[in-house]
């Protein structure tokens, strides 16, 4: 168990929200992704537990509409700092063994990763990684 | 090279709906108060935000920030355009 003066607890921000199979996640890709994953796993780590006990997770959004901010879309835009994104269905990261927690305000889950070790089979998880069309394409610069 | 005020992932919202991250991730604490701009995410994918609020959490300072729109190109050009004499 976690010390539970140092955690906050994350079980109050989940959301009563099944992630459909056929979901989209829109996960950072890039050529440091392995070590970009873990020092995100760890910050949610240091931040936060489950039911008490010690969480290692990466934040993700999920295309769960067609239309709106929840779909694909606006997600992409809306990380348009990103050059390069996985897109994985959220069934993939189920078939791979990750649970996809609802947290948090609708789109946001966070894939619960047993230990640090699990980022490299996260990754491979993940699949290729394609690029972002937002990225770069602004309306108005010069 | 993009230097980077405040570490974070920028998909890391929390109940805030807000961005957040660690003050102990901030390259200079001092640049970190609710208003300021600065540049957030890291070196390969930085993007400009604002400091919304810095809230006592059990784990320590947590910086909440709200990330503007566009990549940080964006605001260069804006800068360039608003400081080039015509």
């Amino acid at each position: 168990m976690a010390g539970d003066t140092e955690y906050q607890e994350l079980r109050p921000s989940l959301r009563n929200e099944a992630a459909p199979d056929d979901g989209i996640v829109v996960v950072r890709g890039g050529p440091s992704s392995i070590e970009k994953l873990l020092t995100h796993a760890r910050r949610t780590h240091d931040a936060f537990v489950l039911d008490g006990n010690p969480l290692w997770g990466i934040s993700v959004f999920c295309a769960l509409d067609d239309i709106g901010p929840a779909s694909l879309d606006p997600l992409l835009r809306r990380f348009a700092s990103y050059r390069v994104v996985h897109l994985p269905y959220m069934g993939q990261l189920r078939d791979a063994g990750f649970d996809l927690l609802p947290t948090f305000k609708r789109p946001h889950f966070t894939v619960r990763l047993q230990s640090p070790d699990d980022v490299l089979p996260l990754l491979t998880a993940l699949g290729n990684a394609e690029p972002n069309p937002y990225y770069g394409r602004r309306p108005g610069r010069r | 090279v993009v230097t980077v005020d405040i570490t974070c992932d920028l998909m890391d919202e929390d109940e805030s709906g807000y961005v957040w991250t660690f003050l102990r991730e901030a390259r200079d604490p001092t640049l970190i108060e609710p208003g300021a701009i600065v540049v957030a995410g890291d070196e390969d994918a930085p993007a400009v935000a604002e400091v919304v609020e810095i809230v006592e959490k059990p784990a320590g300072p947590v910086v909440h920030l709200r990330v503007l729109p566009g990549v940080i190109e964006d605001y260069q050009a804006l800068v360039r355009r608003a400081i080039t004499p015509a």
